[in-house]
């Protein structure tokens, strides 16, 4: 068994808005191990996005702040950083790999520099050496010719290439953790598998654990060992990959596997899962799920449910595992890849 | 790179003898002659205008006097003695050109850091005075100013000289009231731009990489909104020039400003043509510069003006 790395404990993230509060992130609770990659699944708004920033301390404040819980990372808790420890973390001990790489870099400023300030902020590299890493690391990270490319600007570099810069400077700095938000959400389809790729092979190279944000799950099949799905603010199921993807016990989890495209399915109509998710400045008393869970029950309206264990590693937030609950059995419409 | 640059030299002599032109026959439309003395009879006039080629059709004195630029010959104004009209202009035309520059170089700079620290305290109540201080700037016009400091601070309290140009303390004055436009156009353009920036994708990851706030603002923000910032900057010099007839002539200063006003009431057409002609190889020439400025800040429109 691995070492644990880092352990969220009911974290819960608010944002004032317009004199609203709106509770983006309500209670959640997980942990990394080593080496791992684990995969945070949801819709928009589920507070995923919000979950990762909490951890590199970038939630804006105001409007948002972190109402409770910890993040303890190595021994200590994050939480209770000020400005100056997170400078000291950010992309040394913790880094990230953005979304949409068309924007995430600065346009007036050379690829290689953008690579270089981590290495001469964080390990104190003198310009000379910080430039013969950043073209090492464009050179690990597949981008040919990176003696000449580390002079150009992000303009000079198609979508994918952007994102493999991205990549390398969250990873200059040999973070333990990577957290990777929608890393692929914004490529061609064809780019996506390359830069999975890539980033399965710096994981065997460097160890580092992964933190995968996605709403796609046949990226997840791909890469997490570990998945945790959210809604509403919530955690609502976690378990392995195959827990997740063979044995599913939350009605929201089998609507997301549900709504994946199948190749060889007969049906021309893409399934959906009907209702929009919870309005977070007015979060529902019971399951979040319930207006929209085809098996919700009285008692799912009005208390939440606890979680149920299901192995040592599986557990799930739904009433369906209660005792008293009738008996389900998930959709047929279940299905993993083109099976 | 010089492709581009030779492509806009071509194109700014273009636009100079447009100048030129336009001003020529303009000119030529003002009522009156230049030679006003009433002791003159019309054969005495007559003969003058002779002498000056001004009996002449208009194309044919608008090819001569081009003729005659082409070789630098600017001719002698009617008004000063005869002199050269080149030697009258080097000897005003630098007080002028001072004045204007040291006015957008102060005003560009401090509003550029009024802009930056308005943006940062965006909502604050800093950010609304700064925004106010600027409306009032942009809206109040430059001679109302001038009056205004020349009361407060060369009468009221006595700090600086109401008039004149002779050392550093005498430019305060009018310098200042030339840069409050500049200044506050600047601000509220520069603060637009930060709020903007500072919400791009590339500063989360700025902030990601570990940089301290300083290193996000003035490496990564300042930079990127600069751009917009610096396209603004040709339209104000032209402000400038306009503006500083009227705050050389509040302050008394020995520019050129007096002498171009006074040039066009009594029709000294050599004159008119030469401070037109300078001012607009000035104007042009900032523009030109301004749009390599923007190439040096924006890699992006470096190398598009390459491939062109």
């Amino acid at each position: 068994m691995m070492g644990k790395l880092l352990e969220v404990k009911n974290l819960q993230v608010q944002f004032d808005i317009f004199g609203a509060h709106v509770q983006a992130v309500r209670g959640v609770t997980f942990e990394l191990n080593k080496g791992e990659t684990l995969a945070i699944v949801g819709e928009s708004g589920s507070g995923k996005s919000v979950t990762s920033k909490a951890l590199m301390g970038l939630i804006p404040n105001p409007p948002g702040k972190i109402k409770e819980g910890q993040i303890v990372f190595e021994g200590k808790d994050l939480v209770a950083n000020t400005e100056k420890d997170w400078m000291k973390l950010r992309g040394k001990d913790i880094s990230m790999i953005f979304q949409d790489p068309m924007t995430a870099l600065n346009p007036t400023m050379k690829v290689g520099k953008q690579i270089m300030e981590g290495l001469i902020l964080h390990q104190h590299m003198s310009k000379s050496q910080a430039r013969e890493r950043a073209i090492d690391l464009l050179r690990r990270v597949g981008i040919p010719n990176p003696e000449k490319r580390v002079e150009e600007y992000p303009h000079q570099f198609s979508g994918g290439m952007r994102q493999r810069v991205v990549i390398a400077i969250a990873l200059a700095c040999n973070p333990k953790v990577l957290i990777a938000d929608e890393p692929t959400t914004a490529l061609d389809v064809t780019i996506q598998a390359q830069i999975l790729d890539l980033m399965r092979d710096i994981q065997k190279d460097t160890g580092t654990a992964i933190i995968l944000i996605t709403h796609d799950l046949g990226v997840v099949a791909n890469m997490a060992q570990r998945v945790a799905v959210m809604y509403g603010g919530k955690i609502v199921e976690t378990g392995t990959l195959d827990e997740i993807f063979y044995n599913p016990k939350h009605p929201y989890t089998w609507g997301l596997l549900s709504s994946m495209p199948k190749l060889h399915a007969k049906t021309d109509k893409l399934q959906a899962i009907p209702g929009t998710p919870p309005d977070l400045s007015n979060p529902p008393k019971g399951c979040p799920f319930a207006p929209r869970c085809p098996y919700a029950m009285k008692v799912c309206v009005d208390q939440m449910p606890a979680y149920t264990h299901l192995s040592e590693t599986q557990k799930a937030a739904c009433w369906l595992q209660d005792e008293r609950a009738p008996k389900v059995e998930p959709p047929k419409t279940i299905g993993v890849g083109g099976e | 790179m010089g492709r581009y640059v030779l492509k806009r030299i071509g194109f700014m002599i273009v636009t100079f003898f447009v100048v030129v032109t336009l001003t020529f026959i303009a000119m030529k439309m003002l009522p009156g002659t230049p030679f006003l003395n009433p002791k003159l009879d019309p054969t005495q006039r007559q003969a003058l205008m002779h002498e000056y080629g001004l009996d002449q059709p208009l194309a044919i004195q608008y090819v001569k006097y081009i003729w005659e630029l082409l070789q630098g010959n600017m001719g002698t104004s009617f008004q000063y003695g005869n002199e050269e009209v080149t030697t009258l202009l080097f000897q005003k035309f630098p007080v002028s050109m001072n004045l204007g520059f040291e006015a957008i170089i102060i005003g560009a700079i401090l509003g550029t850091l009024l802009g930056i620290f308005a943006g940062l305290h965006r909502g604050k109540f800093l950010d609304w005075g700064s925004m106010i201080f600027s409306m009032l700037g942009i809206s109040i016009p430059s001679f109302i100013f001038a009056g205004i400091l020349q009361y407060f601070l060369g009468v009221a309290i006595p700090l600086f000289p109401v008039a004149g140009w002779e050392g550093a303390s005498s430019h305060v004055l009018p310098v200042a009231s030339l840069a409050v436009g500049v200044l506050a156009e600047v601000a509220i353009f520069m603060r637009t731009e930060m709020v903007e920036v500072l919400n791009q994708d590339y500063i989360v990851t700025a902030k990601a990489k570990g940089l301290s706030k300083n290193a996000v603002v003035f490496k990564h923000a300042v930079r990127n909104a600069l751009i917009p910032v610096v396209t603004i900057l040709g339209p104000l010099t032209a402000a400038i020039i306009t503006g500083s007839l009227v705050i050389e002539d509040i302050f008394g200063i020995p520019g050129i400003g007096d002498q171009y006003v006074k040039s066009i009431v009594t029709n000294d057409y050599p004159m008119i043509m030469g401070t037109t002609e300078l001012y607009a190889a000035l104007f042009i020439l900032t523009i030109f510069i301004v749009d390599l400025l923007y190439g040096v800040i924006d890699p992006r429109i470096r190398v598009s003006g390459g491939h062109n």
